[in-house]
């Protein structure tokens, strides 16, 4: 009887351990960031590498900001309505509907990561670390500059058109879950993306060799920081500061523009000689498999027809440009379209995201995990040669020779001269040279001119825009997305113009 | 025995009780209702530990005091007090429970007499009441049968399991279910698996349980009868018992049955002729060419070029030629007469390929759909004897649902056992196996694998398995994203195996007469093993080579519970405590490993994968509690009982963790007071009124705190990042729930039935709640405010006729509901608003705002079709006049200018059932129907088969043909069709919403009691036949499809429920 009782009162204190332990739970796949995320430069690193996936991620530039860019500016059309994303070419967004809300969302994720990850090393300083965060320092602040330059194109204004308008909104600091901030200025913001860029300047990793370059692929380096200078000064057209920022790039003796005989075979290798931010894409990490931003551009069916995708193709105005040249040595990187016929052969399907036309990816055994390459030294070239033609006292013979370095990729065209050089020219450049990274649509932005769609070629209609465009349509920067303007009803009245009327 | 005889005696020298004594010897028999002896039996001496139990011909003698009360009691049986008064014989005729209106009823920690009962309970018998219901999860077959408690079913999908609301909506952040409680335990509810993150589905691990092991439910609904339960009870209790032995000889009991489903129990989104849809789409079309300043010669020529396609020559065309697209490449040709926007669309079958189609059309609902199966069978032995009772069971289901690849499957085993080991120590275990299997996910508007949506808006009849110029298998997508489902249901699978094992020891130790120990101890494992695999031919599996995924969830509860009970009468004063502690620890498992590139799809195994991937990680939370409560009444005439519990959670931040929880109540039975007593009428009256306090966690167990997230892995390293917007003061919701009911019987119970009326205070309300993002995340979990819930639930009943062979008993019951934002923490200016979290596809929005409804839909509002134009109106709520006037109202034809406003009420004014039971002989049958009245459902499906103008390859219903308008009709409820990318149908708008009302017959049940004097040459004791008919009748203003639906008063593509006819047998010998 007695040794009953006991076993059941030992069978009653088995189930209890200490008490405090007993209610203290936590998670085994993360951990607690206030008191066991960061103490050494190696921990931070972990955060910093968090902060390129996230920039990676598909709502960014491992897809959506990509496209948007390129389906917007003209240089892409459809093929067919209905297919998805097909609201992008026709504009056919508003505050409720298609309003690409992903990209503010994940902007300002890696925003307040980065804002959280500066803190915490402000900390630690404080707390007397003898850990030196110079350049995790200076990858968050370049990073945020980047991402701030991206939020403003896409939310607000051109700087030129009217900086006075209504930017993004800037924290710059950890946010409580209630804090309802509103819009700076255009200017406000270009103000801030700049300071980002030099507070970093002296702090980030400024690579002098091959295997110190090795050693940033993947990550912002110095060099990364100074092109994003460089594009940031074009579009508030302080050429002089772009040109400056863009040599500085160029200079370096590791980075090498692609010759003709190799520019074709670079899609399909990472981290290239031209490779000045490149984020990497990995298989089980951020590859988007069939919804990755390759299979967008591809051929309807391309590789097997149970694969649907083929959304966007090449405008024929594109074409046209592309083909003033039949040697030119980017045509490579395309292949025939859903639209293309024996006897009317249409070369518009994109492969730059495929590694190859022949789907051989950049060497990770998979054709859609395709590292994204955000800066190439043939953007900074094109940068320098439209600065030195634009700014106060033009620079014409360096116009000519940074624009002529890739010109020659059309090998048949004529070089570009002190005496023909224009806007033009570096305009078609671009195009050619840039397509599918993620410009078109800001370079016509910025520089007021007019987009024209390639709506006939598939018998496009839309009410939702004309067949031509300039920046005085209202859907040329999106609308505050409805989830931001419900939860933040501060933001309400500072909704784009033309969303709600 | 003798040893009984034995021991009483002992403890009788020994004087405890007996002084004074005057012992007589006393004889009796035991019988049933029936006169039937009863053996087993225990015969007890009231306050005492004298006991004896009765023969087998219910038989039994003892020694008692001339002026002592017997107790006699036998489980499965009500127990009677009797005074011996002298008597040398006492034969007593017991009734079994299920016939006793004044039954004994589970609350919480132990068992109370209903009539006594101070909390708001109701019980339900469901071995008796619901047993016969087709159901895999139980709470179905509780619909309609209790007021205040809500029980949606919207899925149709085998092992889909339904929730119960009990007394309106609480936090619609905690799972917001009630906490279920098997035999004293809290148990594990809700979702296990993990699949949700691959594939939408439904799989709550309640269908693990066995309906046919349950012997009777007891819903707890007010603070008095729940607030025992502390942090978990906000949402209502649901206390499930299962079977027990009863005494006498060991029993056999066999039951099976099959249902079939041979079709829906309403129509769904019903599509339009093949000749509608074409003509249909090819208005569409023709408007969008018109739109980009084509002619109407062009416009038709283009028009007919996009639907044929393949092989089609145009003449004069513009454009090119596309063969991706168009019904040409399946052996179809169109054309019309004239060139206008509204033409007939004739089709013909072509020529030049091995079949012709000339007026054949694939139905494709033969592939989608089949007749529903399910099949129970089920077999238990059970008995008990004085010291020994045991039931034990295995039951094996299987449900084919009414669509294909979705079966569900279920082994069940259940040992329930107590064993007497001294007089004074009682030991038991109850044990339960599971072992589910559940195969075929597709119940959200996806379109690739939801057949309800493919079926009504993507595959049209053009569409064939094989191409008619080759007769091969079309493995090609065909568009609108749809794809051969003869050929594609074959490269892939889905299917989740759910294992379940609980143990639950206990043991009590009777130290005195007056006060028992309980211990239990329970080990609750559930395991979840996820199987999800695309072939390289499917196209979701193509881009890595063919993917499959293999998911293991396990997930452990382990709860120890220890309670002191003490009951003293001291004269008519009866006074009841109970104290103690208990501790819960909830721990889950995960591990997922992905192998891609598969080389064999006949193996599509981790094993032979080229390439892995995997993930492992743990969480869990846990809960420490102190519980006790007082009961006292007096003469069982005044009641009153008092409890209070604390408890502190890992869920909350060690500031905030530790809550109290109580409740007061008191209750009169006025029929015992001399002024009722004199009035025949009047059987039964009592009041009773309870006020407490409960709680309710949040779901998430770590909002609290700021975590770090490694899921960014970045170039094969480990990548970090801020994973959550922590809310350090994260608190509980506090329920202040306030609760007066009146219950009588009236005329011998001709009248019968119960008001009850409620008020529940819910403070510190927990919401996930929308956030701005430039905090760098969506929502976070907050306590925000205050809402309330109130409503009267009457429940009304006759036993109308009430003879030995004709029984009818009838009862009404309804509930009134008020649910509402009373305070939110912002002020009257902050609005919250929120999406509908169900089905995964934000399908509808809501606003908190004080004042209004807890789900006031939140939306722009459709002023209709203007009948002049066919345009969408909509009304512009800003305060200006806007475009033009409508209806007496400033109005505008441009969505995005129309202000959002609250649009209606998902909250229902009524809800409830009528339950008719009529027995005659052997006969007996049972109605049962569930009603909705008031209140607005949020159709978020329509738009997909009612859409204004969408140019690609998707089906309209036959509603919206028919009701749309067209200049030649110049009149419709929809707008006109167009062609031009219109996204009015897309927006939320009360253009969705829908009257809710309905009345259903859920249940129709007949059965037939094979007389006994047929059984007994066969050796058995009891052999029933049984049909059942589920939801047979739907009466609703909403027609499109099923108006039964989800907590949120929304429907989106959720597979329908059935039309079901069940035909078993069970016996027992």
């Amino acid at each position: 009887m007695k040794n009953k009782i006991l076993t059941s009162c030992l069978f009653v204190a088995l189930t209890f351990s200490s008490c405090s332990d007993f209610l203290d739970v936590k998670p085994t796949n993360s951990a607690d960031a206030s008191t066991q995320t960061i103490t050494t430069v190696a921990d931070a690193n972990v955060i910093i590498r968090g902060l390129m996936s996230k920039m990676a991620s598909g709502n960014y530039y491992g897809r959506n900001f990509m496209l948007y860019a390129d389906t917007k500016g003209g240089d892409y059309t459809i093929t067919s309505q209905g297919r998805g994303y097909d609201y992008l070419y026709v504009f056919n967004h508003s505050e409720t509907s298609n309003n690409y809300s992903s990209i503010w969302s994940q902007g300002y994720n890696c925003i307040a990561h980065i804002n959280d990850l500066l803190v915490q090393i402000e900390n630690l300083k404080a707390a007397g670390s003898s850990e030196n965060f110079d350049t995790v320092i200076g990858q968050a602040l370049t990073a945020r500059a980047l991402i701030y330059f991206d939020l403003v194109r896409l939310y607000g204004k051109p700087f030129n058109m009217d900086k006075n308008s209504f930017g993004v909104p800037i924290t710059l600091t950890p946010l409580s879950s209630d804090a309802k901030l509103t819009r700076s200025s255009v200017n406000e913001v270009y103000t801030q993306i700049l300071k980002d860029l030099k507070d970093a300047e002296p702090l980030i990793t400024k690579p002098t060799n091959a295997s110190t370059l090795a050693n940033t692929n993947g990550f912002l380096n110095y060099f990364g920081n100074k092109a994003i200078q460089a594009r940031v000064y074009l579009y508030m057209e302080d050429f002089e500061n772009a040109l400056a920022a863009a040599e500085e790039v160029i200079a370096f003796s590791q980075y090498k523009l692609y010759t003709n005989d190799t520019w074709v075979s670079s899609w399909s290798k990472q981290f290239g000689s031209e490779s000045v931010f490149e984020l990497a894409i990995y298989p089980n990490e951020g590859d988007l498999g069939n919804s990755s931003l390759g299979a967008y551009t591809r051929r309807r069916g391309n590789p097997n027809n149970t694969i649907a995708a083929g959304y966007f193709t090449s405008s024929t105005s594109f074409l046209a440009r592309l083909n003033e040249d039949a040697q030119d040595v980017r045509k490579g990187i395309m292949t025939t379209d859903e639209l293309s016929t024996t006897a009317n052969p249409r070369h518009g399907a994109i492969y730059k995201y495929s590694g190859s036309v022949g789907l051989d990816g950049d060497g990770k055994g998979n054709s859609t995990a395709v590292n994204i390459k955000v800066i190439r030294l043939s953007e900074v070239y094109l940068i320098a040669s439209e600065a030195a033609l634009r700014k106060a006292s033009p620079d014409l013979t360096k116009a000519v020779n940074y624009l002529n370095q890739i010109r020659k990729r059309s090998p048949n065209l004529t070089p570009a001269s002190n005496a023909s050089i224009n806007i033009d020219l570096i305009d078609a450049e671009r195009s050619k040279e840039l397509i599918g990274e993620g410009h078109r649509f800001f370079d016509m932005m910025r520089w007021n001119k007019t987009i024209n769609f390639d709506d006939a070629l598939a018998s496009v209609s839309t009410i939702h825009r004309a067949a031509s465009i300039d920046r005085t349509f209202h859907k040329t920067i999106l609308p505050i997305p409805l989830a931001e303007v419900n939860a933040n009803g501060e933001i309400f009245s500072q909704q784009n113009p033309g969303y709600r009327n | 025995m003798n040893k009984h005889l034995l021991t009483s005696m002992c403890i009788m020298a020994c004087g405890l009780q007996v002084v004074n004594a005057q012992q007589i010897p006393i004889a009796g028999k035991i019988t049933d209702q029936n006169g039937t002896p009863l053996s087993g039996v225990t015969v007890s001496i009231k306050g005492t530990n004298v006991a004896v139990t009765s023969n087998a011909n219910g038989l039994f003698t003892l020694n008692a005091d001339q002026n002592a009360t017997l107790i006699v009691s036998s489980i499965g049986y009500v127990s009677q007090e009797i005074k011996v008064s002298g008597r040398k014989t006492v034969n007593v005729s017991l009734s079994s429970t299920d016939q006793e209106l004044d039954e004994v009823i589970v609350v919480a920690y132990g068992t109370a007499k209903k009539s006594t009962f101070t909390g708001s309970a109701a019980n339900i018998n469901y071995a008796k009441d619901a047993k016969d219901v087709p159901v895999t999860s139980f709470q179905d077959a509780l619909t309609g049968r209790v007021p205040g408690v809500q029980i949606n079913s919207t899925s149709g999908q085998a092992g889909s399991t339904t929730s119960i609301r009990i007394r309106g909506i609480g936090s619609m952040n905690a799972s917001n279910e009630p906490l279920y409680v098997i035999d004293g335990v809290p148990i594990v509810s809700g979702q296990v698996s993990q699949m949700s993150g691959y594939t939408y589905n439904t799989n709550n691990v309640m269908n693990t349980i066995n309906p046919n092991d349950i012997e009777s439910i007891t819903i707890l609904k007010d603070a008095a009868a729940s607030s025992l339960y502390g942090s978990r009870a906000a949402n209502g209790v649901v206390l499930i018992t299962t079977k027990k032995g009863k005494t006498g000889a060991p029993k056999i009991s066999f039951k099976s049955s099959l249902a079939i489903s041979p079709d829906w129990a309403t129509d769904n989104y019903e599509k339009a002729d093949i000749q509608d849809q074409i003509n249909t789409l090819y208005s569409v079309l023709y408007d969008s060419r018109i739109a980009a300043g084509r002619t109407p010669e062009q416009a038709n020529e283009q028009t007919l070029m996009r639907l044929n396609s393949r092989n089609w020559t145009p003449g004069t065309s513009y454009g090119t030629a596309n063969t991706g697209y168009g019904f040409g490449i399946h052996g179809y040709e169109f054309s019309t007469e004239g060139t206008s926007m509204f033409e007939h669309v004739t089709i013909k079958g072509k020529t030049d390929g091995v079949e012709n189609r000339d007026g054949k059309y694939f139905n494709w609902d033969d592939v989608f759909f089949r007749t529903g199966k399910y099949n129970v069978n089920d077999i238990s032995f059970s008995g008990a004897t004085e010291k020994t009772n045991y039931f034990t069971s295995l039951g094996y289901t299987t449900d084919k649902s009414r669509t294909v690849l979705n079966d569900y499957e279920r082994i069940n085993g259940r040992f329930n056992f107590t064993q007497k080991l001294s007089p004074i120590l009682d030991f038991g275990v109850n044990l339960a196996i599971a072992n589910t299997e559940l195969s075929g996910f597709n119940d959200t508007r996806n379109t690739s694998t939801n057949y309800l949506f493919q079926s009504r808006n993507l595959f049209w009849d053009f569409y064939w398995p094989t191409d008619y110029k080759s007769g091969n298998t079309w493995t090609t997508r065909y568009n609108s994203y749809a794809q051969n489902q003869v050929y594609y249901n074959n490269e892939w699978e889905n299917g989740t195996g759910t294992r379940r094992l609980s143990a639950s020891p206990s043991l009590t130790l009777n130290l005195l007469p007056e006060l028992n120990l309980k211990t239990i101890f329970s080990y609750d494992q559930t395991t979840s093993r996820d199987h999800l695999y695309y072939s390289a031919n499917h196209y979701t599996g193509a881009n890595d080579m063919g993917i499959v995924h293999e998911m293991n969830t396990d997930l452990r509860k382990l709860v120890s519970s220890t309670t002191a009970n003490y009951t003293k009468s001291f004269g008519l004063h009866n006074l009841g405590v109970l104290a103690g502690f208990e501790a819960e620890k909830n721990t889950t498992d995960f591990m997922r490993t992905t192998g891609k590139d598969i080389p064999n799809s006949q193996l599509p195994t981790v094993a032979t994968a080229g390439n892995l991937d995997a993930q492992a990680y743990a969480w869990g939370n846990s809960i420490m509690s102190a519980l006790s409560r007082v009961e006292y009444n007096f003469d069982e005439k005044y009641f009153a009982s008092a409890s209070y519990r604390t408890d502190g959670s890992s869920k909350l931040s060690p500031e905030n963790r530790w809550g109290n929880f109580w409740s007061i109540a008191g209750s009169w039975n006025l029929a015992k007071e001399n002024f009722i007593v004199n009035i025949p009428s009047i059987n039964a009256l009592r009041l009773r009124s309870s006020y407490g306090v409960n709680g309710t966690l949040p779901s998430d167990n770590f909002a609290w705190r700021a975590l770090v997230t490694y899921g960014n892995k970045y170039m094969q390293r480990p990548g970090g990042g801020l994973g959550n917007s922590p809310n350090p003061n994260l608190t509980w919701e506090n329920n202040y729930s306030t609760n007066i009911a009146l219950e009588f019987g009236l005329f011998k119970n001709k009248l019968f039935g119960t008001v009850e009326y409620y008020n529940r205070d819910s403070k510190d309300l927990l919401q996930d709640v929308p956030q701005s993002m430039i905090t760098g995340f969506g929502s976070s979990v907050r306590n925000v405010g205050q809402i309330n819930n109130k409503g009267v639930e009457i429940l009304l009943g006759s036993d109308i006729i009430n003879k030995q062979d004709l029984k009818w008993t009838l009862s009404v019951n309804a509930a009134s509901l008020s649910s509402k934002v009373i305070k939110l923490n912002g002020g009257a200016e902050e609005e919250i608003i929120w999406n509908d979290p169900t089905g995964g596809d934000a399908r509808s929005r809501y606003i908190y705002k004080e004042g209004q409804s807890t789900l006031a839909f939140y939306g722009i509002e459709w002023a209709g079709t203007d009948q002049t134009n066919g345009k969408n109106v909509w009304y512009i709520n800003d305060g200006t006049a806007g475009d033009f006037e409508f209806n007496g109202r400033g109005a505008t034809y441009t969505y995005t200018k129309a202000q959002r406003v609250i649009i209606g009420n998902g909250i229902p004014k009524f809800t409830g059932g009528i339950n008719s039971n009529l027995e005659y002989k052997d006969f007996s049958l049972g109605l049962n129907f569930v009603y909705k009245i008031g209140g607005e459902l949020y159709d978020a499906a329509n738009r997909d088969v009612a859409d204004d103008g969408y140019y690609w390859e998707r089906i309209h219903s036959q509603d919206f043909v028919d009701n749309t308008w067209t200049p030649e009709k110049g009149s419709g409820y929809y707008p006109m069709i167009s062609g031009r990318d219109l996204e009015d149908v897309n927006q939320i708008s009360s253009r969705h919403l829908n009257p809710a009302d309905f009345l259903r017959l859920k249940n129709v049940s007949l059965s037939y009691n094979i007389p006994s004097n047929v059984l007994k040459s066969a050796k058995i004791s009891n052999a029933r036949l049984f049909f059942n008919g589920s939801n047979l009748l739907t009466f609703s203003k909403f027609k499109l499809a099923d108006p039964e639906v989800n907590q949120y008063s929304t429907r989106g593509w959720e597979t329908p429920i059935a039309k079901t006819y069940t035909f078993g047998i069970d016996f027992s010998f």
